[in-house]
């Protein structure tokens, strides 16, 4: 415990510089921004900053990234709530409730709800993360190469199975990641793979191209096919403050979000959609009054917003501790990392504790910005909402396109980005998820370099990963197979699809 | 056969196509070496062919089992469409590498062209063709003409992929971005973007 607290200590202290505390509030400004605004998500927002970060260091660019993230949480329930458009995905089920709110004029209440909720969930995150991560580094540190194949491919199943629609189609897009993170020159041998004698394909596809085209064109040109009318709810946004009644609905629905929230959010493919998602339906299961959610109850806003911004965070802890990333967001992170040339695994920790405890007392420091950015501020981000699309989306592919130009300055990049963007587009026509096609792609270099040393060690003994002698790979490929067959089974099947269908919809 | 799930059907086809791509180009071209001492050949065909397997079970699927919701895909092109636009691409390619050119004015001129045939013939392909081929041009022309027509190229090729377009809006639109590209990116951030073409100095 005194660790901890010596541990944050120095985390403060770096947290609170000057120049990390701009770095935070750019973050958080930038992250309420984009959650505002719909047709745009942290993924790729992320991607398009990240080259910029290059010229930060590595702490500030860290702060920022993730002030983009959980910011993003706060910002998309402002969009749910007055718009009744998800401004984020993990927004999606805040417009069931959020929404209702508003037009029955208690916008204020919703909006203050989700807020003070979110900022409880962000407080007691960043305490998870700062009591859980140490001793997981630890664990993690014994590792061996199979240790780490079978970790990644527990992680992979598990984004599987969270995913929307078919399992078979997403573990098709993970392998296809993986596919397509092979693409390069390969580590051991020297040999160009699968580059067609393009000189620019030798060092590999940059991810961030790949998740801007995927996530960031696709989602541009899903909302111009989308035609839709608008209505809000900007007169209506006054009298802030709950009522008693409010606060005395919603503390339950925000102590449940936030320990839910967490739990998902350090589950491989967890993170803040998920966790909302779970959040809702939990509320639904369990209140006294389940015909009141879809009308205006408060704990459906309580409860999901708290969850998402809590999922947001705990999603760090598998980055931070294991260097392996639980979703999107997080393979963003590993690659700022890299960027700075900090090789991300459970050593991190050691040798590098200002950045660490610094990017973790950064979040809550980032929280309390966000609570004073989005409540007295609201106004503000209800005028951007008014802003057409057709502004919006020339801005937002400038800014794609300078960023990844600048990444080696190279027409190439633009490129691959458009192509990997129609085949965003096609996926999302097909229903096949993009998430788990780009957490493959960044652990396809990873797996194969595991496999091959695990097997090497071994003399080329395939049961290494699953000898008694290899406690912790085996528990983890059995693991796999567990949540493998739960999902395949035709009751669970149905179930899984049902709470998909029923709140994404 | 009838189809049950169309966007089954084809999801399938297209893991099995590249599954099996990978797979035999990696036998063909790469060493496949042993389970000791892996070469480049052989975790990628290990995955290649478990794509064409997962790839096949979809394909199946989606000949016998109905599955719920609307299964029509709904595209605004089809996959002819999408054959001829890379075929217009490979046959510039290829002119470009016989005439000695450069082959970014093959990709150029083959993007031009592709959104060209889309405006006139397949209207709804607009947003998705207008999008991409605004970045396209933004990649391909900083370097010769810099950032000032590139981004110029970028806005005015998206708008137009729009519900909208006004070109007082859109004037504005790109001259409020120019500046801010400008003042932020390469005054600020010192990227090495030229902001003019070369010959202007």
């Amino acid at each position: 415990m005194d660790q901890i607290f010596h541990n944050l200590i120095i985390g403060f202290g770096v947290a609170l510089t000057p120049i990390n505390l701009v770095y935070a509030f750019v973050g958080c400004l930038l992250g309420t921004l984009i959650g505002v605004l719909p047709g745009i998500g942290p993924v790729a927002t992320i991607a398009m900053l990240l080259p910029i970060t290059f010229n930060l260091s590595p702490v500030g660019a860290l702060i920022m990234l993730a002030g983009i993230y959980y910011g993003a949480q706060y910002g998309g329930s402002t969009t749910a709530i007055l718009v009744n458009i998800p401004g984020e995905s993990s927004s999606v089920v805040t417009c069931l409730d959020g929404y209702q709110m508003a037009r029955q004029g208690r916008a204020g209440p919703a909006l203050a709800v989700a807020a003070l909720g979110s900022f409880f969930a962000g407080c007691v995150a960043t305490v998870i993360i700062a009591v859980a991560a140490p001793p997981l580094a630890e664990v993690a540190l014994k590792f061996g190469p199979s240790e780490y194949f079978s970790l990644m491919v527990f992680g992979l199943i598990a984004a599987t199975v969270l995913a929307h629609g078919s399992l078979i189609k997403a573990i098709a897009m993970v392998v296809w990641g993986l596919l397509f993170g092979l693409i390069g020159t390969d580590v051991n041998s020297g040999v160009l793979r699968f580059t067609f004698g393009v000189p620019e394909l030798s060092d590999g596809i940059g991810f961030v191209i790949v998740a801007m085209g995927m996530f960031g064109t696709a989602e541009i040109v899903a909302n111009l096919e989308m035609k839709e009318a608008r209505e809000i709810f900007t007169s209506k946004v006054k009298n802030l403050w709950p009522t008693k009644e409010d606060f005395k609905n919603s503390w339950a629905a925000v102590l449940r979000g936030t320990a839910l929230g967490s739990c998902l959010g350090i589950l491989p493919g967890g993170g803040a959609l998920l966790s909302s998602f779970g959040a809702y339906s939990l509320e639904k299961k369990i209140s006294k009054h389940p015909e009141k959610f879809g009308k205006g109850a408060i704990e459906g806003v309580a409860a999901p917003e708290s969850a998402n911004n809590a999922g947001a965070q705990t999603s760090f802890i598998p980055m931070l501790t294991l260097g392996i990333p639980s979703n999107a967001v997080m393979a963003l992170m590993i690659g700022a990392l890299m960027i700075q040339g900090i090789a991300p695994g459970p050593q991190v920790m050691n040798e590098k504790p200002e950045l660490f405890w610094g990017l973790i007392a950064s979040m809550w420091v980032g929280n309390l910005m966000l609570v004073v950015l989005n409540l007295p501020l609201i106004g503000m981000w209800v005028k951007l909402l008014t802003v057409p699309y057709r502004y919006l989306f020339p801005s937002i592919l400038v800014f794609m396109a300078i960023g990844v130009y600048s990444l080696s300055n190279n027409a190439f990049d633009v490129l691959i980005m458009g192509i990997f963007g129609v085949l965003g587009y096609i996926c999302a026509k097909l229903e096949c998820e993009p998430a788990p096609m780009i957490l493959g792609f960044i652990l396809g270099p990873l797996m194969e370099e595991n496999l091959r040393r695990a097997m090497l060690l071994s003399r080329g003994d395939p049961f290494v990963f699953i000898s008694p002698s290899k406690p912790i790979s085996l528990g983890f490929l059995v693991a796999s197979a567990i949540l493998l067959v739960v999902v395949a089974l035709p009751a669970i099947r149905k179930k899984r699809e049902e709470v998909f269908v029923e709140e994404g919809g | 056969m009838k189809i049950k799930s169309q966007k089954d059907f084809w999801s399938g086809l297209m893991f099995l196509g590249s599954g099996l791509f990978f797979a035999l180009w990696a036998m063909a071209f790469y060493q496949m070496g042993t389970a000791v001492r892996m070469g480049p050949a052989y975790f990628p065909t290990m995955l290649g062919f478990l794509l064409t397997l997962l790839g096949a079970i979809v394909l199946l699927q989606s000949l016998t089992t109905q599955p719920e919701g609307d299964q029509v895909v709904h595209t605004p092109f089809n996959i002819i469409d999408l054959v001829i636009a890379v075929a217009i691409y490979a046959i510039l390619i290829v002119l470009s590498q016989k005439t000695g050119l450069a082959s970014e004015w093959a990709i150029l001129g083959g993007t031009i062209i592709v959104a060209l045939l889309t405006v006139w013939f397949r209207p709804d392909a607009k947003p998705i063709v207008l999008v991409t081929a605004a970045t396209i041009a933004y990649g391909y022309l900083m370097k010769p003409l810099g950032l000032v027509i590139a981004t110029a190229a970028l806005v005015f090729i998206s708008a137009a992929g729009g519900h909208e377009f006004k070109w007082k809006e859109v004037i504005i639109l790109f001259i409020i971005l120019i500046v801010f590209s400008v003042l932020v990116f390469v005054k600020g951030l010192t990227l090495p973007f030229p902001i003019w073409p070369e010959y202007f100095g």
